[in-house]
């Protein structure tokens, strides 16, 4: 186990607003880490921030790269389909990912759309929520990436898409790789999770391991997460 | 598997792979399923299946063999007392809240009989 995420007094403001400040973290690799916070408490910004998308002030490195140009070749994220017009066909998705990302895995990526049953003759805008959200995940794990970084993977879809997203994770995470999923319910993803980061007051609250926080405060991670809330002030 | 939220992950995995042992589901030298083919079974990561495998190692009921994998001790002795020592921890659990209910042990004794009796009354 190696630290594969390292952030260092990174502070981020946009329109001279504050939106996170201060953030140190680190992750090792071969982890699966739930990124909770309510909405608007910075998630996306963070992992924007990783990729090299947005630009703040502060260090991060990505499995010893610090650069932004090197640091994005470690990072597979898909920002939700945002380049790409209702009318594209799905199976051009794919093919432009396999032209630009050079650790793009053919071979995982036909298993991952077999398994979650993605019809590639099918145009975006004839998606269904949860076929989209099928969709990013098949093509966030198609390439061989150190760290993958999902947004919000489970938002207003139904339970057994849930689970075959959650199954492929299981199955397609390469072993030393580390994925961040962000969500504001937790419960969905809860076992499956080596540790939790909370971000809230514009930093990281909160960065534990899940089942420590089953042994020593004897309770779920939801109740926990949802105890960070009682009593606090509210900053805006 | 449906897990609790309030038990460690790791922990669960383990009582549900002995529940499997003692029960014979899981045969005695049997191999078990690959550390991520457990984890997509049961739902959990690899990390906290590996942690809950480690733990069945040093407790012998399960062997590692270089290369192939985990298997289930052949040794029936060690997996009588694991059966022995899960039946114990049920029935701690049972007497204890029984006695919390105030009830003594003669009355625990008689309660157990009449709600078997009871059961077997539905059974039939």
């Amino acid at each position: 186990m190696s630290e594969l995420l390292k952030i260092e007094k990174l502070n981020y403001s946009h329109s001279l607003k504050s939106i996170l400040r201060d953030v140190d973290l680190t992750v090792d690799s071969g982890k699966i880490v739930g990124l909770l916070g309510e909405n608007g408490a910075g998630k996306t910004t963070l992992m924007r921030l990783i990729t090299g998308s947005a630009h703040g002030k502060g260090v991060i490195t990505v499995a010893g790269a610090s650069k932004i140009a090197e640091r994005k070749s470690h990072v597979s994220f898909t920002e939700h389909l945002g380049g790409f017009s209702g009318g594209t066909k799905v199976g051009r998705i794919f093919d432009f990912y396999q032209a630009v990302y050079p650790d793009f895995n053919v071979a995982r990526s036909n298993s991952l759309v077999d398994f979650l049953q993605i019809d590639k003759s099918l145009k975006l805008s004839a998606m269904s929520k949860g076929m989209k959200e099928k969709l990013i995940i098949a093509l966030t794990l198609s390439r061989q990436a150190d760290l993958y970084l999902l947004d919000e993977p489970f938002g207003g879809i139904d339970s057994m898409s849930r689970k075959k997203i959650i199954n492929s994770i299981l199955k397609w995470k390469p072993e030393d790789s580390t994925m961040i999923i962000s969500d504001h319910y937790v419960t969905e993803i809860a076992s499956i999770l080596d540790e939790i980061i909370v971000v809230k007051d514009k930093t990281i609250n909160c960065h534990k391991q899940a089942d420590e926080i089953r042994e020593d405060n004897d309770m779920g991670i939801e109740e926990f997460y949802e105890s960070l809330y009682e009593g606090g002030d509210q900053d805006d | 598997m449906k897990f609790d939220d309030k038990v460690p992950i790791y922990y669960q995995i383990k009582e549900y792979l002995y529940h499997q042992i003692v029960t014979g589901t899981l045969q005695p030298g049997e191999k078990l399923p690959s550390v991520r083919q457990l984890a997509i079974d049961v739902t959990a990561n690899v990390n906290t299946v590996q942690r809950a495998l480690t733990e069945m190692l040093s407790e012998e009921i399960i062997e590692s063999q270089r290369g192939k994998g985990n298997f289930v001790t052949t040794d029936v002795e060690g997996i009588k007392q694991l059966h022995n020592k899960l039946v114990k921890e049920q029935l701690t659990l049972v007497y204890q809240q029984l006695h919390a209910l105030n009830l003594s042990d003669d009355e625990i004794l008689s309660e157990m009989k009449s709600y078997m009796e009871s059961r077997d009354g539905q059974h039939e």
